[in-house]
Order: C-alpha cells, then sequence, then structure tokens
C-alpha cells in the first residue's frame, strides 16, 4: 500500500482522526480543528473511508426496527388514561 | 406571547391539545410514538427489562398529570424523556444503583480503533494506519443492509454499555436531536457526542468483522 505523503505531517495523525469522526460527521468541530481533519481527510484515503465506516454504522443502526411496544403495556396504560380522564 | 405551535410546531401541539381533551385515540398514537425512545433511556439507568417497562407506565401518569404545565421550551418527545429519566433515575437510587450518566467524564474511554492499527512511535509515520480500512461503498447496498448485517448490528447494540445503548438508540436507532438527548439524559452535548461516537466505533468494528471476514 501507498506510502503516506508526509503532507499532513503538521496536522492530526490517523489514530486522532478516528476519534474525531462522529464530531465532523455531527457539524461540530471547531473552525480550526475542522480546517486540519479536512485537510487530513484530503491526503488520507484510509481515514476517508474510516469516516464513511462510521456513516454507515449510524446508517445500519437506522435501518434496525424499533421496538414496539407490548401490547399489554399499551392495555394497562388505557386503563391509566381513562381514570385519568375520569378524575 | 408564543404560543405553543410557534414553539414545538402543528403537529405536537395538536397532540398536546387532544391529549389535554382526552383524546384516546391521540393517546395511544403517543405511547405508541414515543415508547422506543422512552424504552431506551429507561435501559440506560434501570437493570432489568421489567423495571424499564415499570418506569415508562409511571412515566405516563407523570406526563398526563404535567400535561397542563407544558409549556414546549422544549419538544415533546423531549420533554417526555426527561421525565422518563427522572422517574428512572429513582428506580436506580432505590436498587442501589449508581446513576450512570453521571459519572461521565472520569472514565477512561476505549480507543475507537485498536491502536494495533496503526504504527507505532518508531515508525517514519506515527500513529498513521498500518492498513487502509476498506471501503463499503462498493458493497453492494443488500449487502451492507442485509438481514445478517443488522442483526449483527442489534446484537453490537444490545451489548454496548448502558450509556452507549441508550444514546446511539436515541441518535441512531429512533432519530432523536443531540438537543432531545441532551435535554433528556441531562448531559452535555459534548457528552452525548462521545457516547455516540464510541457506540458507534463498536457497530463499525462488529461490522468491520462481518463485512471483511
Amino acid at each position: 500500500m501507498a506510502e503516506p505523503t508526509g503532507e499532513f505531517e503538521q496536522g492530526y495523525t490517523c489514530k486522532e482522526v478516528v476519534e474525531l469522526a462522529t464530531d465532523f460527521t455531527d457539524g461540530a468541530l471547531t473552525a480550526s480543528k475542522m480546517a486540519r481533519f479536512e485537510m487530513h481527510l484530503n491526503f488520507c484515503d484510509g481515514c476517508f473511508t474510516f469516516v464513511n465506516q462510521i456513516r454507515a454504522a449510524a446508517e445500519v443502526a437506522g435501518q434496525l426496527s424499533e421496538e414496539q411496544i407490548p401490547e399489554d403495556t399499551k392495555a394497562k396504560l388505557l386503563t391509566a388514561f381513562r381514570d385519568w380522564k375520569a378524575e | 406571547m408564543a404560543t405553543l405551535e410557534s414553539r414545538i410546531g402543528a403537529t405536537d401541539a395538536g397532540l398536546v391539545e387532544r391529549l389535554r381533551n382526552g383524546d384516546e385515540q391521540a393517546f395511544e398514537e403517543a405511547v405508541t410514538r414515543f415508547y422506543p425512545a422512552m424504552i431506551a433511556v429507561a435501559r440506560g439507568y434501570v437493570r432489568s427489562r421489567a423495571v424499564a417497562e415499570e418506569v415508562v407506565q409511571e412515566t405516563w401518569i407523570g406526563v398526563l398529570r404535567g400535561l397542563g404545565r407544558f409549556e414546549g421550551r422544549s419538544s415533546l418527545r423531549a420533554w417526555v424523556l426527561a421525565i422518563v429519566a427522572n422517574v428512572a433515575r429513582t428506580h436506580a437510587v432505590r436498587e442501589g444503583r449508581s446513576l450512570p450518566f453521571s459519572a461521565l467524564g472520569s472514565e477512561e474511554g476505549e480507543p475507537s480503533v485498536e491502536p494495533e492499527r496503526f504504527r507505532g512511535p518508531d515508525d517514519p509515520f506515527p500513529g498513521h494506519w498500518k492498513s487502509y480500512p476498506s471501503d463499503w461503498q462498493s458493497l453492494p447496498e443488500e449487502q451492507l443492509l442485509s438481514h445478517e448485517t443488522l442483526e449483527l448490528a442489534r446484537r453490537a447494540i444490545d451489548t454496548l454499555p448502558p450509556t452507549q445503548r441508550a444514546v446511539i438508540t436515541l441518535r441512531d436507532v429512533t432519530g432523536c436531536t443531540p438537543d432531545e438527548v441532551c435535554e433528556a439524559l441531562g448531559i452535555s452535548d459534548g457528552n452525548q457526542r462521545v457516547l455516540l461516537h464510541r457506540a458507534r466505533a463498536r457497530v463499525r468494528t462488529e461490522l468491520e468483522r462481518h463485512l471483511d471476514g
């Protein structure tokens, strides 16, 4: 595989970038950190891919079906609602 | 004065109005819609499933009683979730448990990626990848979102520490905003993001083992 080009020597290491991926996707980095982060991504295929993998993990989680309310919980709640209404 | 509608939007304001009027169908809609996020918050605090279920039920009693005082300073969901968290805290204290979300920041986080994946201090490029992760964008969508992959992600989330599980479920599974999560769990924006990132990183690692394996 290709050697890192050295262009990002003043910037983040990959090890640092992987910890900031969600800050990046959430748009929560400060302007100067964002500049360093984006600079790194421009030169580093590995981290570019990693950020996409974190996005993919979020997307997969988003496809999980949500937990449905159990029928007996719903029934108990409806009873409580009728009691509340009658108060 | 700002109306409820201008604060929380027509959908939520309409629902609040119908609930206040005792509309049973509105109540059924609300309990169904908020359940996934409510149970996620409850399970962040209490150990057992059954207790979490009780917490949700108790919360609705509190919600109904407090409905008259709801002013829409946060979304209806965030308000309901904050009540769940409150009820769950009471249960956790009764169970003699420490409050999981108040101890944040003191714990050492696991790294998002195994340290062995990066070059060591003696390498000319310390802290850089030894070999790059593989590109999943070239995978067919059916593989990334296959039943098998989803089951794997679900298991990964189920086995997370409760605080991380709560945050990833709220943010990524049920689609809560960062504000709703902070409001509900009483944590800072930074803390919710750290928990979310650790959780996503674990899911990513599991996916990588499966997809690249």
